[in-house]
């Protein structure tokens, strides 16, 4: 009933916006990383014709990320920090996710209404909480000293990684409990029950039957806070300030904002978005395998 | 007695204890600071961390000189928030239903790279789309610069994905079955296209503006680097550069208002999404609330 | 000497040979250690001369004469009308000031800001801002007019230049004959700190620069501005190294490693909100400017705190940057009469008064506004009179941080950078 080109149509606007304001930028990006610098202002000039990239600055860039060199410590340690991000949101977001798709009942609108509760409060307004508990005189070390656990307890926003960790871990654990929960919620009750029935106890049913079939869940809960933890720069400046614990995204954003060479800022967005894109597409393969073992 | 400790336990047919103390140990420590940081909005004294009394106006109005109403740049913030968030609800919405349509229905040679295309401002950090606009509207879109339009601009590209995904998990579970009731009546594609799909999508497209304009008044990252300087400067954006010096309890009343203002559109996406389906519920066609709320395809 | 300049010319062709260009051969004989011993001409071949667009490179004991850039505009012309826009900092001009100037003239007025002066240069390099009169620094000036971005100015509309500016700023070393600018405010650098939480004497250390990096009690309470030449610039002045326009990657390097060294003692903030987090004790040690001690003791002290608590201690002299911002007008200005008339405005006695007490902490160099008064008034509490700055502070003999080349700005990006990223 409908004229093959009504849907195209329709998409083309959407297409045709994303392509300016979604590809072309992303296309300015590598003009920028390979292109030149005005003599006078240390601005960029962007080279468009591929032929004519300047790779010399670049591979400058790049060669600075190797161990030994002056990015390669500000990359590893934001690795580090995302590495135990995760594995800690993994190990909180897990039982919850269990708890809530397999378990909880008559309760489960509820968690699931103050799961996603998160999502809608602004990221900042949800740092800003902690910077009022965790300031000197705040109710963190209030009850810290009222209680006797510690009664001299550090300034918590001094500059530590610890703090830092916790801040990512609180910003993005909401993320991932989600696809956990949606991976969870999948699986077949019947293969846990076939399985108690075979003979294996709750424990081990556990880790021989849900935990496997959850692994796609937990890889896809992993790579979606992962990737945004790489360009985020924001969460270290609210809640340390410390050339310390500066991340991948303090270099990129002082390599705009703060002084005369953003082709190096624009090669360290370029080799951000690459080693991302592989992180992506590993995950994709992995789910395409995935898919393909199911049928 | 270990034998019964154990079963109270490690019953798979029981409440697992364990996992019930952690998820609401967990949905306790994930929201009480956000309830912390509103009631202090409410302080009596200058602190955000020693609370000092109740005054529930001080910060939003009652302070001369610093609270939210009297102060001209946490005014102006508040402003250029709901400013950017209507622009981007008016914008996102057609182009982002639209795209819903096409993506849905297009069986052809570019639907597949369409729809990868419209995935990508998903998974892409905030953090390389922002300087990717920033470079762009420097050296390629030169007569737009850092601005209103351009903080418009750059949020509804990645609001089009929010709604696609709404519209399209609403495509999805109404099927085909009406339209072509329809054109089994003798109605022509434009329309089936007015009388039955649009008044079918309606609760999603109202849904999907409310979570625009939600996810528009939260929004950071594009805001800021896109920002022409103080006069840009939405509440995210205020709330950030306080909280880096000294921040006072109307920095609190300002984040919470942005909080208000998102629960209020939230919730009013959901309601409203359930008032106009409740036909479809007392039909009992739903297989599941969750499909109809969205989709993400990767085919 | 000749004989230096032969090994010299037979160095630099070996390297041309191999397909470096002159002036990167000069610059890797200098890198590598050898041009020194060859002879001091090189260094000043190679580093001292270019500045960008091949203007000279003024130093408070080198003055510089910009060249004109087209002629300014005619004596006698009317105000326009419209909107009038300054191009300035945040926070760093009274709008009842501006304001009362849209009144006199009859316009709209509005500010459009940039957080640091890369930004604004890059702002008006690209066009992107439209804006009437911009503030500036001096260390960009030169960077400016070799990029014709602003234009000569026509002092028949702004008397108060010499009416009431200090004489020494009449015509600056950076811009002889004040073709460009007028000053606007004056400061030095130095530290900042909370007495009531700090119990060195820090004013009377025999190198109180060190104090940061004895400050192993003090964790997570120190600061450091966030400004490349600011922060390198303190480890130089803690080792004594006043040159504070060095390209030297030997002094620049050390000054990092001394950065880097800090880190790990007391673990310092690198901001620029000193001027709100010691009045709110959040910070008790920061490096700062002398207008931030002002403005925190005036409007940033929680109720309960004395204003007392605030301390401030500069170098003499020769010993620590001084600093003066001023105005320029932009050449694409598209209201120059005003942005001169603005330019006078500002100079006034009273609106610059009101501007510095009211709001900004910044004094402006201006003769009536003596702070010896101020402070017997009480305007000024008596312990922040150190940061006070006098006619004498500028010119000869002091140190200013100032333009320098293109390479040598990133090499103090870079090592600022290193420094930021904790490396």
């Amino acid at each position: 009933m409908y004229p093959r080109w009504l849907w195209q149509l329709c998409a083309l606007p959407g297409v045709v916006w994303l392509l300016l304001l979604f590809v072309v930028p992303f296309y300015a990006v590598i003009g920028v990383a390979f292109g030149d610098l005005d003599p006078i202002f240390q601005n960029p000039i962007p080279i468009w014709n591929p032929l004519d990239w300047n790779f010399e600055n670049a591979f400058e860039t790049l060669s600075r990320f190797t161990p030994g060199q002056p990015y390669w410590s500000v990359f590893a340690r934001t690795t580090i920090y995302i590495v135990f991000a995760v594995g800690i949101s993994l190990l909180i977001a897990y039982p919850v996710a269990y708890y809530i798709s397999r378990h909880a009942r008559r309760t489960k609108t509820l968690l699931l209404v103050l799961l996603v509760l998160p999502f809608w409060i602004s990221y900042l307004m949800r740092m800003l909480a902690w910077v009022g508990l965790l300031a000197p005189d705040g109710f963190v070390n209030q009850f810290l000293i009222s209680t006797h656990i510690d009664t001299d307890p550090p300034n918590w926003l001094g500059g530590h990684a610890g703090t830092v960790v916790f801040a990512l871990v609180y910003g993005y654990i909401p993320y991932m409990i989600l696809p956990l929960v949606a991976a969870l919620d999948r699986i077949d009750q019947n293969l846990i029950e076939a399985a108690r029935d075979l003979g294996l106890n709750s424990y081990q049913a556990f880790f021989r039957v849900t935990f496997p079939l959850s692994r796609m869940g937990i890889l896809g809960g992993c790579v979606i806070i992962t990737l945004p933890m790489f360009g985020d720069y924001y969460t270290t400046q609210i809640v340390s300030g410390s050339p310390r614990t500066t991340m991948l995204g303090n270099q990129i954003y002082l390599y705009f904002h703060g002084g005369p060479q953003p082709d190096v800022g624009a090669m360290m967005t370029l080799v951000l978005s690459i080693f991302l894109g592989i992180l992506m597409a590993y995950y994709l393969y992995s789910v395409a395998r995935a898919q393909r073992a199911l049928q | 007695m270990l034998y019964k400790l154990r079963a109270l336990v490690a019953n798979p047919w029981g409440r697992p204890r364990a996992l019930v103390a952690v998820t609401w140990l967990y949905m306790f420590w994930s929201i009480v600071p956000v309830i912390i940081a509103i009631q202090f909005s409410f302080n009596d004294g200058r602190s955000i961390s020693v609370w000092q009394g109740f005054n529930p106006t001080r910060w939003y109005w009652g302070d001369p000189v610093h609270s939210v109403w009297h102060d001209p740049a946490l005014q102006s913030a508040l402003f250029q928030s709901l400013k950017l968030a209507a622009l981007d609800v008016l914008i996102a919405t057609p182009i982002g239903v639209l795209l819903a349509l096409g993506l849905a229905r297009w069986r052809g040679y570019g639907s597949r790279p369409a729809n990868f295309l419209m995935l990508f401002p998903l998974v892409t950090p905030e953090i390389v789309m922002g300087v990717s606009l920033y470079l762009v509207f420097q050296y390629v879109f030169v007569v737009i610069e850092p601005s209103t339009t351009a903080q418009v601009l750059g949020q509804v590209t990645f609001s089009i994905s929010y709604v696609v995904i709404v519209v399209r998990g609403r495509l999805l579970s109404i099927g085909r079955q009406y339209e072509e009731a329809a054109a089994d009546l003798g109605a022509s594609y434009l329309e089936s296209l007015r009388l039955v799909l649009f008044p079918l999508l309606l609760p999603a497209i109202l849904a999907s503006m409310m979570i625009v304009f939600a996810i528009s008044i939260d929004n950071f990252v594009i805001t800021q680097w896109l920002s022409c300087g103080a006069g840009c400067d939405t509440i995210p954006v205020k709330v950030y550069n306080a909280s880096r010096s000294a921040p006072l309890p109307s920095i609190n009343a300002l984040a919470a208002i942005m909080v208000y203002l998102t629960l209020v559109a939230v919730v009013g996406a959901y309601l409203l999404y359930r008032f106009l389906t409740r036909g479809e519920r007392a039909a009992g066609s739903g297989h599941g609330d969750t499909r109809s709320l969205g989709s993400i395809d990767f085919h | 000497m000749s004989n230096d300049n032969e090994q010299l010319d037979q160095a630099i062709a070996r390297l041309v040979k191999h397909g470096m260009s002159r002036r990167g051969a000069l610059k890797a004989i200098v890198a590598s250690g050898m041009g020194a011993a060859v002879s001091p001409v090189v260094t000043q071949l190679a580093w001292g001369a270019e500045g960008p667009g091949g203007l000279p490179l003024a130093r408070p004991d080198q003055p510089a004469t910009l060249p004109m850039n087209g002629d300014p505009i005619a004596d006698g012309l009317e105000p326009e009308s419209g909107t009038f826009t300054v191009f300035n900092y945040e926070d760093y001009l009274y709008k009842a000031t501006l304001d009362k100037f849209g009144e006199k003239y009859g316009v709209d007025v509005q500010i459009t800001t940039f957080a640091n002066m890369d930004q604004c240069i890059t702002k008006l390099a690209n066009k992107s801002v439209d804006v009437d009169v911009t503030e500036i620094t001096p260390d960009r000036l030169t960077q400016a007019v070799a990029g014709k971005l602003l234009q000569p100015v026509n002092h028949s509309y702004i008397p108060n230049l010499q009416k009431n500016v200090w004489p020494t700023l009449h015509s600056p070393f950076y811009d002889q004959e004040s073709r460009y600018t007028v000053p606007y405010t004056a400061y030095t650098t130095g530290i900042g700190w909370r007495s009531d939480k700090v119990s060195e004497d820090i004013a009377g250390m025999d190198n109180p620069w060190s104090i940061f990096w004895n400050a192993q009690d003090y964790e997570g309470l120190t600061g450091i501005i966030n400004s490349p030449r600011e922060a390198i610039g303190l480890a130089m002045l803690y080792r004594g190294n006043t040159d504070l326009n060095t390209e030297d990657p030997e002094v620049i390097g050390q000054a990092l490693e001394d950065l880097q060294a800090l880190v790990d003692i007391c673990n310092p903030k690198v901001a620029n909100t000193q001027y709100q987090t010691l009045p709110q004790a959040s910070s008790w040690l920061h490096q700062a400017w002398s207008g931030d001690l002002l403005t925190g003791s005036m409007w940033y002290m929680p109720e309960g705190d004395s204003p007392d608590n605030l301390q401030y201690w500069t170098a003499p002299k020769g010993r620590t940057p001084v600093q003066n911002d001023c105005w320029a007008v932009p050449a694409a200005s598209g209201k120059p009469v005003l942005a001169h008339l603005w330019m006078n405005f500002i100079l006034e006695e009273e609106n610059a008064y009101s501007n510095f007490i009211n709001f900004t902490g910044y004094q402006p160099p201006i003769n009536a506004i003596n702070p010896k008064r101020l402070i017997d008034e009480g305007t000024i509490p008596k312990h922040l009179g150190t940061a006070v700055v006098e006619p004498d502070d500028l010119g000869a003999g002091s140190i200013q941080y100032m333009t320098l080349t293109a390479e040598g700005q990133r090499m103090w990006q870079d090592a600022y950078a290193r420094f930021i990223s904790g490396t």
